[in-house]
């Protein structure tokens, strides 16, 4: 289907966009890269009368770092933040997920300020922003805010954004030196979203036992999460095999996974705790104490 | 697709009964609950406008009562047409007390959800349900917790006597 008609606005700054989406409300929608809303329009499951197109705006398109944090803009491509030097080598477990969303067409088009605005609980940025505690920058016209990613992704679909408010930009501080990360997912594969996808990251102390391991997981439950349950095992250990494995075992504790015609509750439980199993395996392995 | 669950509500059982079966009170907890007219003492009708995020839709639907044993047990059965979907069950609400303050609703049925929404949103249907279910049960403890406050009893005697005039002067003028 054609979506139904409205009118397009191409904005330059975010005070353009938020005074539109101001006065428009409930009729206005804001759209990037437009791969998790055009689908949607497509479908007319959405029908809003206007569109505001913010993919353009020079400050939401920058990665800077600044004061010891790196910054994301959200209309920032999921290329982009793949092939970024800076990403790859102070937040390498955000590079890895980029490149794993979709295919090269989607990475082109869509945007990490869309993806995590839409948060779709098979998506896949949610899982490494929570593993690296990434923060978002909500923009309003009364003011900014700032949401952890632990307060940030609320229920199915449902974020931390209020209406009236756009999301401009996700920072991170860096991963330490020595950190040992992965992202695997299981790709539906038709679709590539992530039936299962773990975003992994940890440290070895002198010792060699795993510290500071984080874990987030998405496509289990209606939203991704931090699998602490997994962490608190983890944590103080050596790393082998068995002591992985017991972590991982834990993965979907406390989750009520989706079923869908893609995979059973059960099986994608299952999931949860094989890829948790080898993301960890994978981190330590690029660990260096 | 089957639903089912329990969810503990504040209030004595007989409390939640009358909350559970009054169809203006109610329209306020369902989500998106526009109107929701009386066609019998068993049989409702209402407009939603519901949705979660972008997805917003508006559904008209019939929903009627049988196996009606007060205060403890109904049978539900519901009929929801839109342009994005259509939606048919049946369930059952079983209400047991837990204390002089306290009730366990447990819910439980089937329901077959079609069109353009469930295509491309199969897989977050459950999900969707669930959440949607959540907000309802969410509004009717809020509910009860007022009412126990008194916040319906201080409107007084006056609306209230009122109220019951419309309702009696409604069910004299209309015919089904």
């Amino acid at each position: 289907m054609y979506p139904s008609e409205f009118e397009y606005h191409r904005v330059a700054s975010v005070k353009e966009a938020l005074s539109l989406i101001q006065q428009y409300g409930d009729e206005a929608k804001l759209i990037s890269g437009g791969h998790s809303l055009l689908p949607i329009l497509k479908l007319r499951l959405a029908q809003p009368r206007h569109l505001v197109d913010i993919a353009r705006i020079a400050e939401l398109g920058q990665i800077a770092e600044q004061s010891g944090r790196i910054t994301v803009g959200a209309a920032v491509s999921h290329h982009v933040v793949h092939t970024s030097e800076l990403v790859r080598n102070k937040l390498g477990l955000l590079a890895e997920c980029a490149g794993n969303i979709g295919d090269v067409q989607v990475r082109n088009r869509g945007t990490i300020g869309g993806s995590l605005a839409h948060s779709d609980p098979a998506a896949d940025y949610p899982a490494a922003v929570l593993a690296l505690e990434g923060e978002m920058r909500l923009e309003s016209a009364t003011g900014a805010r700032t949401v952890k990613a632990a307060d940030y992704f609320i229920d199915l679909m449902t974020t931390a954004i209020q209406p009236g408010e756009i999301l401009t930009a996700v920072s991170f501080a860096p991963l330490p030196a020595g950190a040992g990360f992965a992202y695997l997912k299981h790709r539906q594969p038709a679709s590539g979203f992530a039936m299962v996808g773990v975003a992994a990251c940890l440290m070895l102390d002198k010792s060699g036992k795993c510290q500071n391991a984080r874990v987030g997981i998405t496509g289990l439950g209606a939203k991704a999460f931090r699998a602490h349950a997994v962490e608190g095992v983890v944590n103080g250990k050596a790393p082998d095999a068995k002591a992985l494995a017991d972590a991982a075992a834990h993965a979907a504790d406390g989750v009520d996974p989706l079923a869908d015609i893609h995979a059973s509750a059960d099986f994608r439980a299952e999931l949860a705790r094989v890829y948790t199993r080898r993301a960890l395996e994978s981190a330590v392995a690029r660990a260096k104490p | 697709m089957k639903i089912a669950g329990e969810q503990t509500l504040s209030a004595p059982r007989d409390r939640v009964w009358a909350l559970f079966n009054d169809p203006e009170r109610l329209s306020r907890l369902i989500p998106g609950c526009e109107k929701l007219e009386v066609i019998s003492p068993t049989e409702f009708a209402g407009t939603l406008n519901v949705g979660i995020a972008a997805v917003k839709g508006v559904y008209a639907g019939k929903l009627k009562l049988d196996e009606v044993r007060p205060p403890e047990h109904y049978k539900m059965t519901v009929d929801g047409k839109g342009k994005q979907g259509f939606m048919r069950g049946s369930g059952t609400l079983d209400l047991v007390a837990k204390g002089p303050k306290e009730t366990a609703a447990a819910y439980a049925g089937d329901v077959q959800i079609g069109g353009p929404l469930v295509q491309v949103g199969q897989r977050v249907i459950d999900s969707a349900a669930k959440m949607l279910i959540g907000q309802f049960f969410a509004a009717a403890e809020a509910e009860l917790k007022a009412e126990a406050a008194g916040t319906v009893a201080r409107q007084g005697f006056l609306i209230n006597f009122w109220r019951y005039l419309m309702r009696l002067v409604r069910s004299l003028f209309s015919r089904s």
